[in-house]
């Protein structure tokens, strides 16, 4: 029974999972116990394996060990660590940026970095949207077409009746109030010369 | 609150008196080992004089309510789901009482599973079949409880040991099976 058992373990140690040993047929109490052992060793590495095989393939769910597999106690904790971190990775893609990942060494800073990352460039990039749609909203009402009176040049306002005398505004009104730009009044030289003939010349006539 | 014989909980956060003016020269902490020597002897008296299944009642009873003033006093229950566990594991974190790590959450039926590794209440035991976290399944109803106002049942489902020990808890809403 010995070379049996010890065979059995050679085999496990070569990372093969053996077939248990009858115990019906031993009749020694201490072989009996040790072949007890074995088998139970045997149960708990084949546990063990059926839980890192899926597990190294990335099948998180529905992986079991039991309680009382002490060998499993890393794997248990690796497969823990997956979910926690495969829900963090779901918690990221799902626009929270408010989790951290805790005390795994250097993932755990690479993670958090990561998230920081995203995070920023998120608000960066919403801050760049910002500006583009307010920019775009100012062409848009620069591009469109503007009702404005042939003689006067007035402008009528978006949806008012032409009849009314409020609905149009001097073409500096409308263009300062729907858009950034600002007016600073001056006189052309033909408007000065037809307006007040008497100053232009003045300021034209040379000196003696 | 602490002589007077009454059939009702009266517990409330300012029982625990002024900590920082009552400890000028010791400070606010105290080793896990005096922690759990408390608790450990408790429930050791407790389960000789009233049986195991009261003994862990009163834990989960006991944690139930430290766990809804805790909520209430140490955390922002404004916060929406995913900024609450965010803070929940940061306070849980910084009290030194567990590292909580969320394996799932299903915000909108209430079930969560979480892992609290190098806890308060049962890390560095050393391994056997017992699940001994009650006070913890307690504690964690209790924070659910004040943060949603529903009630919450929390299980401990799974616990292994691998230098430190860590727990595995179910929670979800109470009268809510799997």
């Amino acid at each position: 029974m010995i070379e049996k058992i010890a065979e059995q373990l050679a085999r496990l140690l070569q990372g093969k999972i053996t077939e248990k040993i009858d115990i019906g047929n031993i009749t020694d109490e201490r072989e009996q116990y040790l072949a007890k052992l074995l088998n139970q060793l045997i149960d708990f590495m084949q546990e063990v394996h059926d839980f890192i095989i899926p597990l190294s393939r990335g099948e998180l769910a529905e992986i079991k060990i039991s309680p009382k597999n002490f060998f499993g106690s890393p794997f248990k904790e690796l497969h823990s660590r997956l979910l926690h971190l495969t829900w963090q990775a779901n918690q990221v893609a799902n626009g929270d940026f408010s989790q951290r990942v805790d005390f795994m060494g250097e993932f755990s800073e690479a993670f958090n970095s990561m998230i920081v990352s995203l995070e920023n460039n998120e608000k960066l990039l919403k801050r760049k949207i910002d500006d583009l749609e307010k920019a775009l909203s100012h062409i848009k009402t620069l591009e469109g077409i503007l009702p404005i009176c042939a003689n006067c040049k007035k402008i009528r306002i978006d949806g008012t009746d032409s009849k009314k005398e409020d609905s149009w505004v001097q073409i500096e009104t409308y263009i300062s109030e729907k858009t950034e730009a600002k007016f600073s009044h001056s006189i052309c030289p033909e408007c000065m010369e037809k307006l007040y003939p008497d100053f232009k010349y003045r300021i034209t006539k040379p000196s003696t | 609150m602490f002589n007077e014989e009454r059939n009702y909980n009266k517990f409330v956060w300012e029982d625990l008196g002024d900590l920082v003016k009552g400890r000028p020269n010791l400070g606010l902490d105290v080793p896990v080992m005096v922690y759990r020597l408390l608790q450990y002897t408790l429930r050791d008296v407790m389960i000789t004089e009233l049986g195991v299944s009261k003994t862990d009642d009163i834990f989960i009873k006991a944690g139930r309510l430290a766990g809804r003033q805790f909520c209430e006093n140490m955390m922002n229950r404004e916060l929406d789901f995913n900024g609450f566990v965010s803070q929940l594991q940061k306070v849980l974190r910084e009290q030194a009482i567990g590292i909580l790590r969320i394996e799932k959450a299903d915000f909108e039926n209430m079930t969560f599973t979480l892992t609290v590794a190098e806890d308060l209440d049962c890390s560095g035991l050393p391994p056997t079949d017992e699940v001994v976290c009650q006070y913890d399944e307690g504690f964690i109803s209790g924070i659910m409880e004040a943060y949603t106002g529903k009630s919450f049942c929390t299980k401990e489902i799974d616990c292994w040991a691998n230098g430190d020990r860590c727990c595995r808890f179910d929670v979800r809403l109470d009268g809510d099976t799997e």
